[in-house]
C-alpha cells in the first residue's frame, strides 16, 4: 500500500515539475487567441510561394496577395512561427514531418498546412524556409497585420480550421506551443474537423 | 525504500518531460520583462563613410575581439543589443543564428555586442542553446564602444543598433533602430550584398 502511494506521489510531482514549463513556446503578452467556434478572421496572404504551391492552393501562378478563404481547402492548419523564435525552429522538422503525413495519409486534397511568419518580412520567412527544407507554403506578415488579427498569440500557435458551407472558417481547436507529434496532431485535427482520409 | 522512490521519481520526470531537451525550456521563463522604452535615447557620432573607431573586447571564449582581426579580410556586421535576458534581445541573435549562410555568402562576419559583462552573456547566451557568431562584451569602461559610436543611452544600455564595416574598416550601414522592436533583417542583409 506504501509504494502505491510513493507512485502515486512520484507520479503528481513529475507531472506537477514538467508542467511549469510544458508550453514549448515564445509567448505573446498581449494574446488574446480566436475562439474555438469563431468565425477566423479572412486574412490577407502575402508573400512569395514556391513553384507549385500555388497551384495546389488553387491560387493561380501562385499570385499574391491573397485572402485565406480564397485558398483552395476543406480544412487548414495554421502555424504562427517567427524566423526568430527558437521553438519554432526546433518545430520546423516537425512540420515537415506533418506535412509528409498530410500527403501519405491521402489528405492533401482537402487539407492544407501553411505557415504565416508573425512581424517576418519575404527574406526572413525564406531564411527559415531554406534552413529547415519547409516543403509546404508560408506566408509573411511583416507588419504583424494577420498577427494581430490572429489575436497577437505566441509561436509556435496552430489554428485548425474547418471550413463553412457559406466558404468561411471556423476555429475547430487551437494549440499553443510545440506539438507533441506530427502523427498525434494530425490525429487531432482529423477527429475535430472529420475530414477524411482517401481510404 | 528511499533509493525505490528516487528512481521511480527520475524514471518518471524522463518520461513526462517535454520531448525537446536541445535548449533549456525555462529560457522563456528566465526573460526579464521591460515596459516600452523611449525609442532612441543617443545622438550618433559616427556616419555612413567615417572610419570604424578601433576596439579591442573580451569575448566569450575568453579571447579578445578587436577590428583589426577582421580589416582587409571580412566585411564586419556589429549587432548591439541593449541587455541580455529581455525580450526583444532574446528573440534577435536566435534569428541571425540560422542565417549564418547569408552572411558567409557576403563574406561577411557577424559580432554580438552588449555592455553586458561577461558572466552575465555567457550565461544568457549558453541558456539560448549557444550562437554561432562571437558575442563580445562592452563592460567596461563601461559602454566605451558605444559612447565612442553615439550609441550608449542615458539608462547606460546600447541602442539596438546594426552597423556594417567594409573590409577597410568603414562604415557602409547605421540602423540605430526602435529599442522596443527588431531590426528589419532584409535592410543588413540588403547592404551587404551591395558591399561584394
Amino acid at each position: 500500500m506504501r509504494t502505491l502511494w510513493s507512485v502515486v506521489f512520484c507520479v503528481f510531482l513529475c507531472l506537477a515539475a514538467n508542467a511549469a514549463h510544458a508550453v514549448m513556446a515564445s509567448e505573446s503578452l498581449d494574446s488574446k487567441p480566436v475562439d474555438v467556434g469563431q468565425i477566423f478572421p479572412d486574412l490577407a496572404l502575402e508573400g512569395e510561394l514556391a513553384a507549385g504551391q500555388g497551384l495546389a492552393l488553387g491560387i493561380p501562378e501562385g499570385k499574391l496577395p491573397t485572402t485565406l478563404q480564397a485558398l483552395k481547402a476543406d480544412v487548414l492548419v495554421v502555424v504562427v512561427f517567427s524566423m526568430y523564435c527558437p521553438y519554432c525552429q526546433r518545430e520546423a522538422p516537425v512540420l515537415n514531418e506533418l506535412n509528409e503525413l498530410i500527403i501519405k495519409r491521402g489528405l492533401a486534397d482537402r487539407l492544407k498546412l501553411i505557415g504565416i511568419g508573425a512581424g517576418n518580412s519575404n527574406l526572413e520567412v525564406d531564411v527559415y524556409r531554406k534552413k529547415y527544407g519547409i516543403q509546404f507554403p508560408l506566408f509573411s506578415d511583416q507588419l504583424f497585420t494577420a498577427h494581430k488579427a490572429m489575436g497577437n498569440v505566441g509561436t509556435p500557435f496552430y489554428y485548425f480550421l474547418k471550413r463553412e458551407a457559406d466558404g468561411r472558417f471556423r476555429v475547430a481547436d487551437s494549440l499553443l506551443g510545440c506539438m507533441v507529434s506530427a502523427a498525434g496532431l494530425l490525429d487531432s485535427v482529423v477527429k475535430q474537423t472529420g475530414v477524411e482520409e482517401k481510404k | 525504500m528511499i533509493g525505490r522512490f528516487f528512481l521511480i521519481t527520475a524514471c518518471l520526470f524522463l518520461a513526462t518531460a517535454p520531448a525537446f531537451a536541445a535548449e533549456d525550456p525555462a529560457f522563456k521563463d528566465s526573460i526579464f520583462k521591460v515596459a516600452t522604452l523611449k525609442p532612441t535615447d543617443s545622438t550618433l557620432k559616427v556616419k555612413v563613410g567615417d572610419p570604424m573607431p578601433e576596439f579591442d573586447l573580451p569575448a566569450l571564449d575568453g579571447s579578445r575581439v578587436r577590428l583589426a582581426d577582421f580589416k582587409g579580410k571580412k566585411n564586419l556586421a556589429l549587432s548591439f543589443i541593449p541587455a541580455a535576458w529581455t525580450p526583444v534581445c532574446s528573440g534577435q541573435w536566435p534569428g541571425y543564428n540560422i542565417a549564418k549562410e547569408l552572411f558567409e555568402a557576403n563574406d561577411t562576419a557577424l559580432l554580438g555586442l552588449s555592455v553586458d559583462n561577461v558572466p552575465t552573456l555567457f550565461a544568457w547566451v549558453k541558456q539560448m542553446g549557444g550562437l554561432w557568431f562571437p558575442v563580445a562584451s562592452d563592460f567596461w569602461p563601461h559602454g566605451r564602444l558605444a559612447q565612442t559610436l553615439g550609441i550608449l543611452r542615458s539608462e547606460g544600455v546600447a541602442e539596438r543598433a546594426l552597423i556594417l564595416v567594409d573590409k577597410q574598416g568603414v562604415i557602409r550601414f547605421i540602423d540605430v533602430h526602435d529599442i522596443n522592436t527588431r531590426p528589419d533583417f532584409a535592410a543588413l542583409v540588403n547592404a551587404m550584398q551591395q558591399l561584394r
